[in-house]
């Protein structure tokens, strides 16, 4: 009986103790306002970064005339020297500014040739603005700075929000025939280099009179 | 007379040396062809990965040490790590009352790990009570525990963790992964189970003749309920350890890890039938499931190709096992 009832209070402060450990109570409102303070915002975050980062930066932007020979000539300089990208793959990015005379305008892309490289075709996205291109290709936004990834790449779906409502209508009313000078992020795989179907987000794109 | 019964001993002996000598064969061929099999930091790593499947593993020996089976783990171990995950990010809110339920990391984990436990119970509980066979009662609970993940997470991952919750995964404690650390003292808790209690006797016997062990008097029922509700929390601690290696709960988590808890046991020697094998053989297994997965990504290997590798190698233990009791 006497041991019986020594191991029934032995399991009752061993259980004790371990809720002690394990749970913790607050106020509700309390805890939902430092929810609130803490929580990412990404709209916000983009929004700075364009305004005051990326906007600002973009006469850094390597320029297609450097770009595309170096890429042919020695593509590992070019990758080293102008691309960005977080991880050790071979997809890199790069901010690329250029001039170019639009040649055709498709259902989901316009496509230029390069002033200066006549034969260098860039096709323009108008539909699909989805990925990390901007983000990445800028240089400037860094993951460490971020508490989860989610948070990360929720910054991408804000930049490529500020592309739908900010520069896609003035690409959109691009005509054939138009001179323009633009900046945009291009993809480009360093291990299957291929300069002949380069696909642009736009991040500034203006008429030349 | 003495000939013949040495020759089965030694025939014996050597059987149980076959997941040993496979795996030194399998170790040898793979550092011959990849110079970063054996290095140091590729050890800890499919050190690291196995622990997850060793914790399965170890629960899955004693459900087929029954002749049950347990295809519900991956499900188990996915919403273990979701249930640690929510409740460590976002508690328990009681709005009524205006009260917040927070849950520390060690609160997070024992929930997950209890959560486990009751699915565990519930699969005996069904195999007990309504005499459904093993395998279609944890394959509902497969369905079940799939589903139950996706509502607790919304098809989301949870993400966001608290920072120290990746110790857990990632950590290291004495110049060796926390996840190994785990791993064994799981696997210590369930040899010294295996051979030194009572249950674990049960479990032989009930895998041997379940009609002799009932007539002997071993309560069957409790005993399998037990065993299935052990391999449901030993699931769950594998779901704490993937999410903290991931610093997130994947709703997805863990499809198809029953198979590879399945195939470390076989390969460890383990019979189906019930009755025979040991903890330790489906360490060896599980080791061998880890260290042929980490070979074949090594070796470039297409991970189409790597299914059918993995496949045939169970295949072949399976084959070389009934050979080997021929006559049993």
């Amino acid at each position: 009986m006497g041991k019986s009832v020594l191991k029934y209070a032995i399991a009752a402060i061993v259980f004790i103790l371990v809720a002690y450990k394990s749970v913790y109570f607050k106020k509700l409102d309390e805890v939902k306002a430092e929810q609130s303070a803490k929580t990412f915002d990404a709209a916000k975050y983009a929004e700075n970064f364009w305004t005051k980062k990326l906007t600002p930066g973009l006469h850094n932007a390597v320029d297609i005339d450097t770009l595309i020979p170096m890429l042919s000539s020695n593509p590992r300089q070019a990758f080293d020297k102008y691309s960005h990208a977080l991880g050790i793959g071979n997809l890199r990015y790069f901010l690329i500014q250029g001039k170019g005379n639009v040649k055709a305008i498709g259902e989901d892309d316009i496509t230029l040739s390069i002033t200066r490289l006549p034969d260098q075709k860039i096709k323009i996205a108008t539909l699909f603005i989805f990925g990390n291109a901007v983000r990445d290709a800028s240089g400037m936004v860094n993951i460490n700075d971020f508490n989860n990834t989610m948070d990360f790449n929720n910054v991408s779906a804000e930049i490529n929000k500020i592309i739908r409502v900010k520069v896609l209508p003035v690409v959109k009313q691009l005509k054939v025939g138009d001179d323009v000078t633009f900046t945009s992020a291009i993809e480009l795989n360093k291990a299957h280099l291929n300069l002949s179907q380069i696909e642009a987000i736009p991040v500034a794109v203006q008429t030349i009179h | 007379m003495q000939a013949t019964t040495t020759t089965k001993d030694y025939k014996q002996q050597l059987a149980k040396l076959q997941p040993l000598i496979a795996l030194f064969v399998l170790c040898a061929i793979i550092s011959l062809l990849s110079d970063k099999f054996l290095t140091v930091t590729n050890v800890w790593n499919v050190m690291r990965q196995i622990s997850v499947n060793i914790c399965i593993s170890t629960g899955m020996t004693l459900v087929v040490l029954m002749a049950g089976i347990d295809l519900s783990v991956g499900s188990i171990l996915a919403l273990g790590g979701a249930i640690t995950a929510g409740l460590l990010k976002n508690g328990v809110e009681f709005s009524s009352f205006n009260l917040y339920m927070g849950f520390t990391i060690l609160g997070a984990c024992l929930a997950g790990i209890l959560v486990g436990s009751v699915l565990g119970w519930f699969n005996g509980w069904t195999i007990t009570r309504f005499k459904v066979p093993p395998f279609v009662a944890t394959l509902a609970m497969l369905t079940i525990a799939r589903g139950l993940t996706m509502l607790w997470t919304k098809g989301f991952p949870i993400t966001g963790l608290e920072r120290n919750f990746s110790y857990l995964g990632t950590g290291w404690f004495l110049g060796i992964p926390l996840p190994v650390w785990i791993s064994g003292v799981v696997v210590i808790a369930a040899i010294l189970v295996t051979n030194k209690t009572k249950i674990g006797r049960y479990i032989y016997a009930i895998g041997g003749n379940e009609n002799a062990a009932r007539l002997s008097g071993i309560n069957i029922n409790r005993v399998k309920i037990a065993v299935y509700t052990i391999a449901g929390a030993l699931a769950a601690v594998g779901g704490l350890i993937v999410t903290s290696r991931l610093d997130a709960a994947q709703p997805n988590a863990g499809v198809g890890y029953e198979l590879d808890s399945i195939a470390a046991v076989v390969i460890g020697g383990t019979s189906l039938s019930g009755g025979r094998g040991t903890i330790l053989g489906t360490v060896l297994g599980a080791v061998i499931i880890g260290v042929l997965n980490n070979g074949l990504v090594l070796l470039n290997v297409s991970p189409f190709w790597q299914q059918v590798v993995k496949g045939l190698v169970i295949l072949a233990a399976v084959i070389i096992d009934k050979a080997n009791n021929k006559g049993e």
